[in-house]
């Protein structure tokens, strides 16, 4: 099982929005209550007072058949800001429960409570000293524990009891009597399946999982192998870190780049000198453009290294934002930095070092920024005797600090094929006496070798034996030919060139 | 009179504009040299040994643009006998067009002492007066590789770089182009780098050679 020993634990706060009334001292409450939401083109009631459903109200209800039941009927509008603010009011209360806590939005909270239960008494105390606490804080909530985030969340939200725990390995046998619903599954693949007489998670089990992925797609079955805990599914926490941002709102909407330029250079300004004075950069800024007409639009740039320059923000924006296309004008601007990390400030004058890495890191800026960051590479050594695996290449961006060299033990050519290029013998020998590689006639003068090469054996993908040559051609270049020797056809070809 | 006058001296601080700035010379070996902050153009079988051997007797950054399997074949455990294999950013352009701007960018970019672009086909005048503005602002040295026809262009010299059958190896430069006006051929050779950091430690030797 991947994670192995992994125990979450799933909040959920099924009356989140009627709690939040209650805890502002709303007395509608006490009577038929229920707050409501646009679905559907219809306002419709989403979660409901205690009288509310006693009078035989349900969810989903639209307020105007829900008047006509119970005339009595005060609603209130959902808030999803308020409710969102909440909610990580309580992001931040978890922390006593457990370290590693992020949000579930709308209404729900995962805790990776892997050692950290036996501080409360085991699982079940755990569950029902965070439930408590939560009810003396007038909020209503069911608890799901379990191997996996989905299998918690479903336990939460399905399960019998308020605290419901599906023990360590049992993961399957726990989902097995819930409803379809409980994966969160898009709603119309749980119609679909629904279709096809499926009404329990135990019964999906034990369809076979390919013919679920070739009806339902893959994302299905990934769900599925992620709520047994078959794929990893780890609770991310969400990063505590102070966000670098800045936005701005116009009156007006703008288009012409000059303005654009102008309203970048106030954003980047901003969030730079936080950045400074933080002693950080940025290797990510996204700036978003709200266009009145077409919506948002995010451009991205990267750079090589940390970055805190309002300057080469400016230049590495100029020519995506020359590119966006604006038509009606854009009111709404962010500029957000992206993967913070530290910068050491550095003498400047002395080290002519250091500017020399600020350059190369500029220049694999803009050229990765243009033509892709996975286009910039630079060499990184690797440990192998096959020639085309002694050495690989990484991108420019990723790589921290230059790798030490180790002078090559063997002469190996500067140019060497990836593809061994096949060509075809005029005067037959070992190597060929004449042939013809890239429409010329070589004649071979001196030739040594041959270097046998063994394939990796110990990989799955080991290439044959083979046998390389050193060619020199009366022309004057020194040629690597290739042959296997293992194979039964006797074909040769012209793996690098020598220098 | 007046008026020849006010355009002479207008022609002359016009030409004194245009007059591309000196960035200097760049020693190879003996009477090898090739001017910084200018474009060369290079052809022949072993075009790319003459920029790698260029490029070791500069400091800084060196930035090699060209087609995925131009720059895929170069390989550094044989390139270390020659420069730092750190020293070299390696820029993939999928287009002509591409390869162009990314040599623009990079000769542009303060950092880099040396960019390699390989094209089949020579840069046209306007591609290479670009190159050349670019290289000019720097002082960056530009190699332009090509493996098919060179055009006219605005390259400051052209060579002609061959690999030779002698007992020592080697390379036949050729300079058969160039602004200065000194052109010539040589017979050069490689020696050294055995031990330690290889690319330190190897010498050039240059031997006068017969035009062809």
């Amino acid at each position: 099982m991947a994670n192995r020993g992994k125990r979450v634990l799933s909040i959920w706060l099924p009356r989140l929005p009627l709690d939040r009334l209650m805890r502002c001292g709303d007395a509608r409450i006490q009577g038929p209550f229920a707050v409501i939401a646009e679905i559907k083109s219809a306002w419709r009631l989403t979660h409901l007072s205690d009288a509310a459903i006693s009078a035989g109200l349900t969810a989903g209800l639209s307020v105007p058949d829900a008047r006509s039941i119970c005339p009595d009927l005060l609603t209130e509008p959902h808030d999803p800001v308020r409710e969102a603010g909440m909610l990580r009011g309580l992001w931040r209360w978890a922390d006593h429960l457990s370290p590693w806590v992020s949000p579930d939005p709308p209404d729900g909270l995962l805790l990776d409570i892997t050692g950290c239960a036996h501080l409360f008494g085991g699982e079940e105390g755990m569950g029902k000293s965070a439930r408590q606490r939560l009810q003396d804080l007038q909020i209503e909530s069911r608890i799901g524990i379990a191997d996996t985030k989905g299998a918690a969340r479903a336990l939460a939200r399905f399960g019998q009891s308020r605290v419901e725990i599906a023990p360590p390995g049992r993961t399957i046998e726990s989902l097995r009597d819930l409803p379809l619903d409980a994966l969160a599954l898009p709603v119309d693949t749980t119609a679909d399946l629904r279709r096809t007489g499926i009404r329990t998670i135990g019964q999906l089990y034990s369809v076979k999982s390919s013919e679920l992925a070739r009806r339902f797609g893959l994302d299905l079955t990934a769900t599925l192998s992620r709520a047994v805990g078959q794929t990893p599914d780890p609770v991310t926490p969400r990063s505590a870190d102070p966000v670098y941002a800045a936005r701005m709102t116009l009156p007006d909407p703008i288009g012409l780049l000059d303005d654009l330029t102008g309203v970048l250079e106030r954003l980047a300004a901003s969030v730079c000198s936080r950045l400074a004075q933080a002693q950080k950069g940025a290797r990510r800024y996204h700036l978003t453009v709200r266009c009145v007409d077409t919506g948002d639009h995010v451009i991205t740039v990267g750079f090589a290294k940390p970055t805190h320059d309002p300057a080469a923000l400016l230049q590495q924006f100029a020519r995506p934002l020359d590119e966006l296309r604006i038509e009606f004008g854009a009111d709404w601007f962010r500029l957000a930095a992206d993967h913070v990390e530290p910068v050491q400030p550095r003498q400047t004058g002395f080290a002519s070092k250091g500017e020399d890495e600020d350059g190369a890191a500029r220049i694999v800026a803009t050229l990765g920024n243009r033509l892709g960051f996975d286009r910039v590479r630079q060499w990184a050594p690797s440990e192998s005797h096959l020639p085309e695996l002694e050495f690989t290449s990484v991108e420019a961006i990723n790589r921290d600090a230059p790798p030490v060299w180790q002078p090559a033990p063997r002469n190996r050519p500067i140019r060497l094929y990836r593809r061994p290029e096949p060509l075809s013998a005029i005067e037959p020998g070992r190597p060929p006496g004449k042939f013809e590689w890239r429409h010329q006639i070589f004649t071979t003068e001196k030739a040594s070798g041959p270097e046998r090469l063994m394939g990796e054996w110990w990989r799955e993908d080991s290439t044959p034996q083979r046998d390389y040559w050193r060619v020199q051609t009366t022309s004057g270049l020194r040629l690597w030919l290739l042959t296997y020797p293992g194979l039964k056809t006797s074909d040769w070809f012209v793996a690098g060139r020598f220098p | 009179m007046t008026e020849i006058g006010q355009h002479q001296g207008a022609l002359a601080s016009a030409g004194e504009t245009i007059a591309p700035r000196h960035h200097g010379d760049l020693l190879i070996a003996g009477p090898l040299r090739l001017r910084k902050g200018r474009v060369h153009e290079v052809l022949g079988d072993s075009a790319d040994m003459f920029a790698i051997i260029v490029a070791s007797r500069l400091s800084g950054h060196v930035v090699w643009i060209g087609p995925a399997h131009d720059v895929e074949s170069l390989a550094p455990t044989a390139l270390q006998a020659f420069l730092d294999p750190a020293r070299i950013i390696l820029t993939v352009g999928t287009t002509r067009n591409e390869v162009l701007w990314a040599g623009e960018q990079a000769l542009r970019a303060p950092g880099s002492c040396c960019v390699v672009m390989e094209l089949r086909d020579g840069p046209d005048l306007t591609a290479s007066r670009r190159l050349q503005i670019a290289a000019e602002e720097t002082g960056a040295l530009g190699l332009t590789l090509i493996s098919g026809r060179a055009h006219t262009s605005a390259a400051q010299t052209r060579w002609v770089c061959t690999a030779v059958e002698t007992p020592a190896g080697g390379w036949h430069w050729r300079c058969i182009k160039s602004r200065q006006g000194d052109l010539g051929a040589w017979h050069v050779t490689w020696s050294g780098g055995e031990d330690g950091k290889p690319w330190k430690t190897g010498t050039l030797h240059l031997a006068a050679a017969p035009s062809p």
